[in-house]
């Protein structure tokens, strides 16, 4: 929370890999903070490591959600600045990405050469960058941001936050930050008297990151991945009702579906969540 | 618009981190970096929010970046206030 002196890195290890043993390598579009992972880390077997590509440590990137949700910078220049962080490949490794982050990985493992491509391309709860998954910003309804935000608020405090469905069906931005303020509140994740312009703030920011996203999403224009993918889809995933959120044109190796515990946000936690996403990230 | 002294900024903000934190407001030094209050990103950008309320004016989401103490805060706030009164 203030200007720093030596700049974040963008890998960050949580766990190191013993000798012969797999990396595997987490692109994070931030939202959570890149502490999230050290569950993911711990959870991993015993030798394998674990390295966080944190975009919040990129400044285009991570700069643009605190003004205005514009950033200066593309889907390949991100690409190519990971690409940069890892490490020369001695052994196998894994690439995943969350959420925004699996749309990085498929974009970084298409500008690498061959020989350096991950043995597996792990995406979870990405949504794909394909044409008929992409929206334009005023497709986003205060009805969908607000539910996700309220997801977000729950994971961010370590309480489930649940807004009454009705009360955001249809509605405005201000009745329904008051309903999510309301259900948070009532689940302890703030305090009893926290101010709706304070709350407004936060959801403010929160959408310019989500746009940001959007806005970098809609000019580029993905190849299909060279390896086949593997999705990770949370049950409460941000758009649930779908069952590959749209991965299979961009899968012509394959595409394979799973399934874990939790939300968006809550997924990278759970325990549970992790014994599903952490044998997928080994596995061949 | 009233113009807000920087004396009145910083009381304001100690009251607010105060009971934030659930301690008096003598405990808040209006030297500390906020980063270094028990004070997370969320409950940052709350405080953010409802200090524009206060203020009547937007604030850059930074501002507590490139200001990260209660008394810079404070004078910049006091500033701000005043040229806004004169404009």
């Amino acid at each position: 929370m203030r200007p720093r002196d030596v700049p974040p890195p963008v890998a960050r290890a949580f766990r190191a890999a013993a000798p012969g043993h797999r990396t595997v390598y987490v692109v994070h579009p931030g939202a959570l903070a890149a502490q999230v992972y050290r569950g993911l880390a711990d959870a991993l077997p015993e030798g394998d490591g674990l390295t966080v590509l944190d975009l919040g440590a990129v400044p285009a990137y991570a700069e643009a959600a605190l003004t205005g949700g514009r950033a200066a910078t593309t889907v390949e220049a991100l690409a190519q600045e990971l690409l940069g962080h890892l490490e020369p490949m001695p052994t196998a490794y894994t690439l995943a990405g969350w959420s925004f982050g699996g749309v990085l990985a498929l974009a970084m493992t298409g500008a690498m050469p061959a020989e350096r491509r991950p043995e597996r391309l792990v995406l979870l709860d990405s949504i794909a960058p394909t044409e008929e998954y992409k929206q334009p910003d005023d497709a986003l309804e205060p009805e969908l941001l607000l539910g996700w935000f309220a997801m977000y608020l729950g994971a961010k405090r370590g309480r489930s936050v649940v807004p009454d469905p009705g009360a955001l069906a249809g509605c405005g931005t201000d009745e329904g930050l008051a309903a999510v303020l309301d259900a948070a509140v009532a689940a302890r994740a703030l305090l009893p008297e926290t101010p709706l312009p304070g709350l407004r703030k936060l959801y403010e920011t929160y959408v310019d990151g989500l746009l940001r996203n959007n806005r970098l999403t809609a000019p580029h224009h993905p190849s299909p991945a060279a390896l086949p993918l593997v999705l990770v889809k949370a049950e409460r995933s941000l758009v649930p009702g779908d069952p590959t959120l749209g991965w299979q044109p961009l899968a012509p190796h394959g595409l394979t579906v799973q399934v874990c515990p939790g939300d968006h946000y809550t997924m990278l936690s759970r325990p549970d969540s992790l014994d599903v996403i952490a044998p997928l990230l080994h596995a061949v | 618009m009233a113009v807000v002294t920087a004396r009145e900024a910083e009381d304001w903000l100690i009251e607010k981190i105060a009971h934030r934190l659930g301690v008096a407001t003598g405990e808040v030094s209006r030297e500390v970096y906020f980063d270094e209050l028990d004070l997370d990103s969320t409950e940052a950008l709350i405080l953010a929010g409802e200090m524009e309320n206060w203020l009547g004016f937007e604030l850059s989401t930074t501002t507590l970046w490139y200001h990260p103490t209660v008394k810079e805060l404070a004078a910049y706030i006091a500033e701000e206030s005043a040229q806004r009164a004169a404009a």
